[in-house]
């Protein structure tokens, strides 16, 4: 690639050589096509021009660079005949956009001799250390108790050439994320949506990402290895190298992390169209979805259990005599000196010392401040464990959760038809995200429940009043089932707009927040159960009650059920006691189901009662989109 | 996590002030080498002091906003061992907890990438980790043992193994 021969080209010279590279570039029109597009991250707008995503003004070689694909072809061009330092990776323009370079040296068959090539060191020495084999895509699935990773997270890893499945952690990933600059957590939500934040790419070895994700946050990962050749590969280098130069600004519903990966994997192979799908929003589990879908791209997926699912599903493993042994050896290394556990068989042994351990090294993650005598113990047990000088027993550690792009999609649209008191309606559901509760679980996370954005539109037939009878901004129930080992704590935050109904005003709008803390736990009994308990904070602003608002508090009850494997039911009650503003109280009961018909489509039959005298229920058929 | 990472940034300081000095005298161009690496570890630890379960600390949020710090690129190396010694150290910093159980199991994922980075072939990992179990107690001696500790031991116990010595760095 680097050929070093005797420069003779002198200013003039040079300046004949872009003058005659320009108007080439302009004849076969270079700047209109595609894969410049891509490199420079153009998008189209409404008027047909070009705008950049990139907001660094450093990326950009002309003045007008980011709204003129031909002004910066022909900036860039002009600049790689200088050495003068560009971009905030401080390089020659050769090397630091070094995928154009190559791109336009391929397509305008650039003469070496009379633009020499530069030598790109650290490009170089950069590119041995990625010693890239092939890329995979690594989705982390969702983590409730962080608002910005909800939704799950996506990034690539370059894999090593010479690894085993073993060092996989050794790999280098490419990482795009918001660099925040805020520690007020309200300023946090509203710069992250709104662009407030600048948005880079880094590379971090994989044991870091695998650490703050697995073990840190027990998040469930999927490994997509993906079908790329070399050449595509290097070009994927040579532009992540590239964005070195860049920022983006962060919009955390659209041009986040999973937006910015499927723009690299465009750029190794331009035949792929993945970010045009994405127009308003960006969900991680759908750009898996979207990879996964394109023919032949993914040629093997791999899952890493997180540290919680191991431990949980290791658990099932244990009889009820070991499970008690673990119990007591988590508190009390000195369990295994003793009988009963000494004569367990050394494998059995081996299993539930690793369990421990497991447990232990959870339990050191997860404290901000571990005491000396959680290591003592740690150290104990392990000390123990290595005197049995066994192996562990080989156990497959299967997913409580399948794979993302197994699930429904994400936007929901429903059809239905019920009655409330004593007047039938027809009902348009819309739902911009995500999943509820209710929805079939495969792929989402159990017990989490992220709704945004929903509206439910009626028609009441008797009155013939078309109405906007429900909205919710955001609806987000977290049940995380305790057990005797794990104690998470569950919550819930909801804000939107509800109908009343009272004598003295028919069809009232409200406006209401709620919030609550609770606890759940699971049996696997039929399939699978889980029962929850919340205690919380109630506000409501309507014309409906004395003095235009109530606010108070209580509780909710509830059993979630898989009764089959399509059929889900979700029972629940809530008694509310409001002593500021309309000094009232309030009894709700919920009996909820669903059927699935098929991944995308299913039934509803909810019925809903509250305020004493007021009843619902609703059929509805609703399709994912 | 706050000690280990803590002692991390100590140890990228001091590799990168050491290497970055020779080279920035021969070069003036050492770009976003290793003196920013250091900063970018520091708000790593920064962050994870502040709030650890909370907005601030995860996902989405970069703590480090180059691609090009990685082991390897000018102003970080120019001795392949002295990188390979690093890498290591830098490792072991990081996974301490996870190599200590590995280490008892005497097998690992993380075990195998620290046999690797030690410079032991795959096809001999199987004794590495056999020797990690059987000499557990000499290698971490207790719950204070400090990740350098650790690696000098587990250099010294390569060196006089039998089928490892080949491979020891510490000829």
């Amino acid at each position: 690639m680097l050929v070093s021969g005797p420069v003779w080209a002198d200013a003039a010279g040079d300046d004949a050589y872009l003058k005659e590279l320009i108007r080439q570039a302009r004849e076969t029109r270079l700047s209109e096509q595609r894969y410049w597009h891509l490199l420079l991250h153009y998008r189209q707008d409404l008027t047909g021009g070009y705008t950049s995503e990139v907001d660094d003004p450093g990326f950009f070689l002309a003045p007008n660079g980011k709204t003129s694909p031909q002004a910066e072809l022909e900036a860039t061009l002009a600049k790689f005949f200088s050495d003068e330092l560009v971009g905030r990776s401080r390089q020659s323009a050769q090397c630091a956009f070094l995928a154009r370079y190559q791109w336009l040296k391929s397509q305008l068959a650039i003469d070496d001799r009379r633009l020499p090539p530069q030598r790109c060191e650290r490009f170089q020495s950069w590119l041995a250390e990625m010693n890239a084999q092939s890329i995979t895509v690594i989705f982390a699935s969702a983590f409730m108790n962080n608002p910005s990773s909800m939704f799950g997270h996506t990034f690539l890893r370059v894999d090593r050439k010479g690894q085993t499945e073993q060092t996989r952690l050794l790999d280098y990933t490419i990482h795009y994320a918001a660099q925040v600059t805020t520690e007020s957590q309200i300023a946090f939500v509203v710069l992250g949506v709104f662009g407030g934040f600048k948005g880079y790419f880094s590379a971090l070895p994989y044991y870091i990402k695998v650490q703050e994700y697995r073990d840190l946050e027990n998040r469930d990962i999927w490994e997509y290895r993906l079908n790329l050749s070399e050449d595509q590969i290097t070009r994927l280098l040579m532009h992540t190298w590239e964005l070195d130069n860049a920022y983006f600004d962060y919009f955390f519903f659209k041009e986040n992390c999973s937006y910015h990966i499927l723009s690299l994997l465009e750029v190794a192979d331009p035949r792929l169209h993945l970010t045009d799908q994405f127009v308003a929003w960006t969900i991680p589990a759908d750009t898996v979805r979207v990879i996964t879908e394109q023919p032949d791209l993914v040629i093997d997926i791999a899952y890493r259990p997180s540290r919680s699912t191991q431990i949980r599903r290791k658990r099932e493993l244990l009889s009820h005599h070991e499970d008690r042994l673990l119990l007591r050896l988590i508190e009390t290394p000195a369990v295994a000196e003793r009988e009963p556990f000494a004569s367990l068989l050394p494998d059995r042994q081996a299993f539930v010392l690793d369990l421990a351990s497991d447990y232990l090294l959870h339990r050191l993650a997860t404290d901000p401040e571990p005491s000396a005598a959680a290591r003592d113990l740690q150290h104990s047990l392990l000390v123990t464990r290595s005197r049995l000088a066994t192996a562990s027993p080989e156990t497959t550690i299967a997913p409580f959760t399948q794979r993302p792009e197994l699930g429904h999609k994400t936007s929901r649209v429903g059809l239905g038809s019920g009655w409330r008191q004593d007047e039938f309606f027809e009902e348009l559901s819309v739902r911009a995200g995500y999943h509820d509760l209710l929805d079939p679980e495969i792929g989402y996370t159990p017990g989490a429940q992220i709704e945004v954005m929903s509206f439910n539109f009626r028609h009441y037939n008797r009155r013939d009043q078309t109405r906007l009878e429900r909205f919710k901004l955001v609806d987000i129930v977290s049940l995380s089932p305790m057990d005797s080992l794990f104690k998470p704590a569950s919550w819930k935050i909801s804000a939107g707009y509800d109908t009343v109904n009272r004598a003295d005003c028919r069809y009232c709008g409200n406006v209401n927040v709620n919030g609550g803390v609770g606890a759940a736990a699971e049996t696997r009994w039929l399939r699978h159960e889980m029962y929850f308990a919340f205690a919380e904070l109630d506000a409501n602003y309507s014309h409906a009650f004395d003095e235009n608002h109530r606010v108070g508090g209580g509780g909710t009850v509830g059993w979630l059920a898989d009764l089959t494997e399509r059929w889900k039911i979700l029972l629940s009650t809530t008694y509310l006691r409001y002593p500021l503003g309309e000094d009232s109280d309030d009894w709700r009961f919920s009996f909820q189901q669903r059927f699935t018909l098929h991944k995308d489509l299913a039934l509803r039959l909810e019925f809903n009662h509250w305020d004493r005298h007021d009843n619902e229920a609703v059929l509805s058929v609703q399709v994912y989109f | 996590m706050t000690r280990k990472l803590v002692l991390l940034q100590v140890a990228v300081a001091l590799v990168c002030l050491s290497a970055t000095m020779p080279l920035a005298a021969m070069n003036p161009d050492t770009g976003p080498g290793c003196g920013i690496g250091k900063i970018a570890w520091a708000d790593y630890r920064h962050q994870k002091n502040i709030l650890p379960q909370s907005l601030m600390a995860t996902t989405n949020v970069a703590f480090s906003n180059t691609i090009g710090i990685t082991f390897g690129v000018s102003g970080c190396t120019n001795d392949g061992k002295f990188m390979a010694e690093q890498k290591a150290t830098m490792f072991a910093e990081i996974n301490f907890e996870n190599l200590s159980q590995e280490m008892a199991q005497g097998q690992g994922e993380h075990l195998a990438s620290l046999a690797t980075l030690l410079g032991v072939p795959a096809e001999h990992h199987a004794e590495f980790f056999a020797m990690t179990q059987e000499r557990y107690t000499s290698l971490i001696q207790s719950g204070e043992t400090t990740p350098v500790a650790m690696l000098k031991a587990l250099n010294a116990a390569i060196a006089g193994h039998p089928v490892l010595a080949q491979f020891s760095n510490n000829r």
